[in-house]
């Protein structure tokens, strides 16, 4: 019975990429190297040399500049910028060397292209056979019309998608492809494009940043440890607090519910560059909460906000909670209203008191539903460059610290850095694949407890 | 024999009382400590009245030490005949004495310090009266509150409310402060002004503020019309067909989301000078538009709870993909329209990173975003204070009353995110 039912499905899927070939007819081997050929035969001509012109185009395309865009890849460039003597003018003149660069990113494109090409080329094996199919069953195989019309139709997803699959490819993959690239060569302060050329050093780059000893270790290490303390610290205080702002708010006996809710969604409201800015000049030595603190007779002399490291990864966790908090209150305040009404007068019942229930029915129920949303915000937090940057830049800066990196630096702020300021791209690029590899250990925890969570049967 | 009275919970009355008749005995013990040694709170009073340096807030000292006195008369009356309305006088009259007592902690410097009881006065110089009756002024209302069944809430949400709203306030007034400069030793200005808004938008002013609205609101509504309509097909796409290779293309944007986003801003910034786009507004939203597919899983997450049988029923009615996309799904999904919307506009507003990389020091592209935060560098801070804050306001007001107004769709969008 399942013996039959394997191989009815193996008859229904014909052919694979390999037996098209060894068993196919002499047209269509000879569209593997023809893109299109089976189909032109099959009666789909217009389909066929669409196939036959994107080969065409792109076997021309490779031999103007792709095949030495791709043989450029492995040197990264040979000839340095610099001054040759010119013999008949019988002085020195700029030679122009090579871009190491361009060499890089052109070499990339034309590998993203190829992939594009091959892509394409499979399809067009595949739609060649089943042409073949349907001619050999006595159907007549889809004209060009007919195909063009099933796009608004089964292959919606061929027209909705384009745009988006481009334009992922041109601005994020293939940029994406370059800097991962980029972490595996010295593409440093040093080494400048065009005066100078960078080349392939392996993994150098992860070495020399992840190895105790060396004074970008030294840095890295640090700035790791304070970017997860902040994630976590900055996750849970606004999850929790939002929380009980929410139960507040939504707790019975409490009137105008909008408008405690309005006042604290104007902090969320105002983008978060503005807040951030001014929360930041307000905590400066001179900004108004230190004169206000003062002369309320809270201190007398000013307070260091930003400048002293402790205060400053304190305030920077204060702050992010003032904003967070309301983001939190919003979500929360849905899902509260979801938990059904009898567990709380069961409750009340059996004599439970307020903080019993939050702790065995409110809680239970929260974390049960918003851990996937808890561990976005954790990662979320981790990349969290707009509180940082705006609030404090990174400092208070340090000496201990490779160039420029400050005490409440974040790994990601830390990458922008090296990339805006010291054009260190090898290093930015080698802490963004780190950051990656954190994001992904995470997201990958976060799949393992949702997918405990669907065998369970909801919450109990 | 135990009192009951409708529409209070009497268990509490005693612990009112034992609150505001300690907080009767904290105005005799030692209140603040003065040139003079310890005096307690009515000496303290009767120092302050008498003395010829009176401080604008006395009366904050003043009325917090009748209040008290009245509180427990109240109290004592509550007593003899305990009825709804006398309850409900005493938790307003004991409010409003909290909030006295709070403002003494930020006042009292002023009031000693004008009135001689001390040279330099900072709040660790209070004693222990201050601390005790501060604490039961608060103790008695929450009691009090509790007799008449009021709740407690209130309080966290005003003391909240007012450090959530804070900053706000001091922005709105620096934008309408006459005195130019970062540095002011006052918090309300002394006098009011329009000029750093007329300022903003000036011809002979330097600042090309005006310039950057415009340029950011071309960007915003460009994008989000856009990105809009490249998200909601996309998510339509993934959650309302099967097609090969789905759960890969999936997978993929995932794993592309992993990756911290500017990390490749400098690959994007040569694309865009090699096909002539460098430094133009058209880049940011290219760019925008781009990446936008990225941002699909709220929508998708609401096409989802749409049922199946809705498309089912329109194909056998001979409806295609598309129109079932036009007719049927997007009139349905009205909310995530608008949260999409909502949201793409608001990035725009807010994005830093790539302009301030994209337009360099080509001030007249700037955006809001990179122009303010210009504004704010240490080096212009100082000429520029006032101005940036008319600015921000300038900014926020739309976006705030818009997020306002639409909020309930946010709501939805957001908890839509978290179901899926």
């Amino acid at each position: 019975m399942v013996q039959s039912k394997a191989s009815k499905t193996k008859a229904l899927k014909g052919r694979n990429f390999i037996t098209i070939f060894t068993e196919g007819d002499s047209f269509s081997r000879l569209s593997y190297l023809l893109s299109g050929l089976s189909n032109i035969k099959n009666g789909q001509v217009g389909k066929g040399l669409i196939f036959l012109m994107i080969e065409a185009l792109y076997i021309a395309f490779m031999i103007l500049s792709g095949a030495h865009n791709i043989s450029k890849l492995i040197t990264l460039g040979d000839s340095t910028q610099g001054m040759t003597f010119n013999e008949a003018l019988g002085i020195y003149e700029v030679s122009k060397g090579d871009n190491s660069m361009l060499i890089l990113l052109y070499g990339v494109m034309t590998l993203v292209v190829s992939f594009a090409f091959l892509a394409v080329w499979l399809f067009s094996i595949f739609s060649g056979e089943k042409a073949r199919e349907l001619k050999e069953s006595g159907k007549q195989p889809k004209g060009l019309l007919e195909d063009i019309k099933s796009l608004a139709n089964e292959n919606i997803h061929f027209l909705l998608l384009s745009v988006p699959v481009i334009g992922l490819l041109v601005f994020t993959v293939m940029p994406l492809i370059y800097m991962i690239l980029m972490a595996f060569t010295n593409y440093d302060q040093d080494h400048q494009p065009p005066g100078n050329l960078f080349d392939w050093v392996g993994i150098k780059n992860f070495f020399t940043l992840l190895s105790a000893g060396e004074r970008l270790s030294a840095t890295f290490w640090p700035v790791l440890g304070w970017t997860l303390i902040w994630g976590f610290a900055a996750t849970f205080t606004c999850y929790f607090g939002g929380m009980i702002l929410a139960m507040i708010i939504n707790s019975k006996g409490i009137k105008f519910k909008k408008f405690w809710r309005t006042i604290f969604v104007i902090t969320m409201a105002i983008p978060g560059f503005i807040s951030l800015r001014v929360v930041s000049t307000m905590l400066g030595e001179r900004g108004i909460f230190n004169v206000l603190l003062q002369q309320w007779g809270f201190t007398s002399s000013a307070l260091p906000f930003l400048s002293n490291v402790t205060w400053a990864r304190v305030s920077v966790i204060l702050v992010n909670f003032w904003i967070g908090v309301p983001v939190t209150m919003l979500m929360v305040s849905g899902i509260l209203l979801n938990i059904p009404g009898e567990l709380y007068e069961s409750a009340r019942i059996d004599g439970a008191g307020p903080i019993t229930m939050f702790r065995k029915i409110t809680f239970p129920y929260m974390w049960f539903v918003t851990t996937p949303y808890l561990i976005a915000n954790l990662i979320s937090n981790f990349n969290n460059f707009n509180t940082i940057y705006f609030l404090t830049g990174g400092e208070p800066l340090t000496l201990d610290y490779f160039k420029g990196a400050g005490k409440t630096d974040l790994l990601v702020t830390w990458l922008y850095k090296l990339t805006k300021d010291s054009n260190d791209y090898n290093l930015a690029a080698t802490i963004g694949i780190i950051i990656f590899v954190i994001s992904a250990t995470f997201t990958l925890i976060s799949f393992s407890r949702s997918g405990a969570m669907k065998n369970e049967e909801g919450f109990q | 024999m135990k009192k009951v009275v409708i529409g209070l919970n009497l268990d509490f009355h005693l612990k009112a009382l034992i609150g505001i008749f300690a907080s009767v005995i904290c105005m005799f013990v030692s209140f603040v400590k003065s040139e003079y040694g310890y005096m307690n709170m009515i000496s303290t009073c009767m120092y302050v009245l008498t003395s010829d340096g009176k401080s604008k807030a006395y009366f904050i000292l003043l009325l917090a030490t009748v209040l008290t006195i009245i509180s427990a008369v109240l109290g004592v009356i509550s007593l003899v005949k305990t009825t709804v309305p006398g309850m409900k006088i005493w938790q307003y009259v004991q409010g409003v004495n909290v909030v006295f007592w709070t403002l003494l902690l930020f006042a009292g410097k002023s009031i000693y310090e004008k009135a001689g009881l001390s040279g330099t006065f900072l709040n660790k110089n209070y004693s222990f009266g201050m601390w005790f009756g501060l604490f039961f002024a608060y103790f008695t209302l929450v009691m009090i509150m509790r007799v008449t069944q009021t709740n407690v809430g209130y309080i966290a949400l005003t003391i909240l409310g007012i450090i959530w709203l804070f900053p706000i306030l001091w922005i709105v007034l620096t934008a309408f402060r006459a005195e130019q400069g970062y540095y002011v030793g006052y918090f309300i200005p002394h006098g009011f002004t329009l000029d750093n808004f007329k300022n903003l938008f000036s011809n002979q002013s330097v600042l090309p503020f005006g310039k950057w609205w415009v340029n950011t609101m071309i960007v915003a509504v460009c994008s989000c019309v856009i990105n809009t309509l490249i998200i909601l097909a996309t998510s339509y796409v993934l959650s309302r067909t099967r097609f090969r290779g789905r759960k890969g293309f999936m997978n993929v944007l995932m794993i592309i989301g992993m990756f911290p986003g500017f990390m490749s801003l400098i690959a994007v910034y040569n694309i865009l000078k090699g096909i002539g786009l460098n430094q133009s507004l058209m880049a940011l939203i290219v760019v925008g538009a781009a990446g936008a597919a990225m941002g699909y899983h709220v929508s998708k997450g609401f096409f989802d709870t749409i049922p199946k049988a809705v498309d089912e029923a329109a194909i056998i009615d001979g409806a295609s993909r598309f129109q079932i996309f036009t007719h049927i799904t997007l009139p349905l999904s009205k909310s995530i329209i608008v949260y999409t919307v909502l949201g793409n506009f608001l990035g725009a507003w807010s994005d830093y990173i790539f302009p301030s990389m994209l337009f360099g020091d080509k001030q007249s592209s700037y955006t809001v975003a990179v122009g303010l935060y210009w504004l704010t560098d240490f080096k212009r801070i100082d000429t520029y204070y006032t101005q940036f804050a008319a600015g921000a306001v300038v900014v926020a007001i739309p976006i705030v009353i818009l997020f306002i107004w639409l909020q309930r769709f946010y709501v939805e969008g957001l908890s839509g995110s978290v179901k899926g």
